[in-house]
């Protein structure tokens, strides 16, 4: 019985790293990427849809980090953020109004932040292209709540092309997710309908692990 | 209503509405703007990013500062116009 026991455990832990998906890349164990603000490649935009306007904003403040095993995607840890003041519409007057404490009162609540936490649903596009849902904590206007992008992910080992952007095996991320502004607190009584209850963000970023 | 207030009229209504053309041309925007997103391709990894770009789009709030200001400019003429032909009227008689 024991023997059986003991095989089924090793079967189990055997067909775990089996059916793992990760990249298939030179690099193997625990790989620490950083992205830092570049001002181009580097951005979160958001975008809200209305009968009366459409609404979009791009920052290119945004940075932070993320390790995972290179063999097993769903162990990704990480810290995305970008400086509320950094927000910007296109729109003078409405840049400084999104700022202000009837909006997201960057004075007080001054960074938005994504805290991955694990990645599920992970699909393998190519030896080095992932998609997957990043699971983590998405903290804006003091309010902390869970909330799933999807992303894809591709990572390049490091080549004389890859150096003319950064040294370093390159990660480039791309990723999708959406909010309701009820959800952190953002009223927008005097402002009426003019932008959407649900805000959809886009998150692009470049980082190297050197 | 004398001839320079009918002309005056007339060029006020054609300000104000030349400006809603302008406004529907642009794309009935609510706010002006000097800045809008386009997508840019990242040829390294095949994904798009936005990048700003200078581009003036005529809002709803720069037609409403033409028409208040044509309307304010209208109204003083009209009034001007109208005291020159009373004051023109006593000096005839």
């Amino acid at each position: 019985m024991k023997i059986i026991v003991k095989l089924a455990v090793i079967l189990l832990f055997y067909s775990t790293l089996y059916f793992a998906q990760g990249f298939k890349v030179k690099a193997d164990g625990q790989q620490t990427f950083t992205f830092k603000p570049d001002g181009v490649n580097n951005q979160a935009s958001f975008y809200s849809t209305t009968t009366l306007e459409d609404v979009q904003g791009l920052t290119k403040e945004i940075g932070g980090n993320v390790n995972f095993l290179t063999s097993d995607f769903s162990t990704i840890k990480g810290e995305i953020s970008f400086p509320v003041v950094s927000l910007n519409t296109g729109i003078a007057k409405q840049s400084k109004d999104l700022k202000s404490e009837s909006w997201l009162n960057a004075d007080k609540y001054p960074v938005i932040s994504f805290k991955i936490k694990k990645a599920v649903n992970i699909k393998q596009l190519a030896d080095n292209k992932i998609q997957a849902d990043v699971i983590g904590d998405f903290s804006l206007h003091g309010v902390t709540k869970e909330d799933t992008a999807t992303a894809t992910i591709t990572y390049l080992d490091e080549s004389p092309l890859t150096q003319q952007r950064m040294p370093g095996d390159l990660l480039g991320v791309q990723a999708k997710f959406d909010i309701n502004l009820s959800d952190y607190n953002i009223k927008h009584l005097l402002l009426g309908k003019r932008v959407a209850e649900k805000i959809d963000i886009t998150v692009n970023l470049v980082g190297s692990n050197k | 209503m004398n001839k320079r207030q009918k002309l005056t009229l007339l060029a006020g209504a054609i300000i104000i509405i030349l400006a809603f053309i302008i406004w529907f041309y642009y794309g009935a925007q609510l706010f002006t703007k000097t800045q809008v997103l386009i997508e840019k391709k990242d040829e390294l990894f095949g994904t798009t990013y936005k990048e700003w770009q200078n581009k003036f789009i005529w809002g709803l709030d720069y037609t409403m500062y033409i028409t208040g200001a044509t309307v304010f400019i209208c109204a003083v003429l009209f009034f001007v116009f109208r005291k020159k032909k009373e004051s023109l009227n006593e000096n005839n008689s």
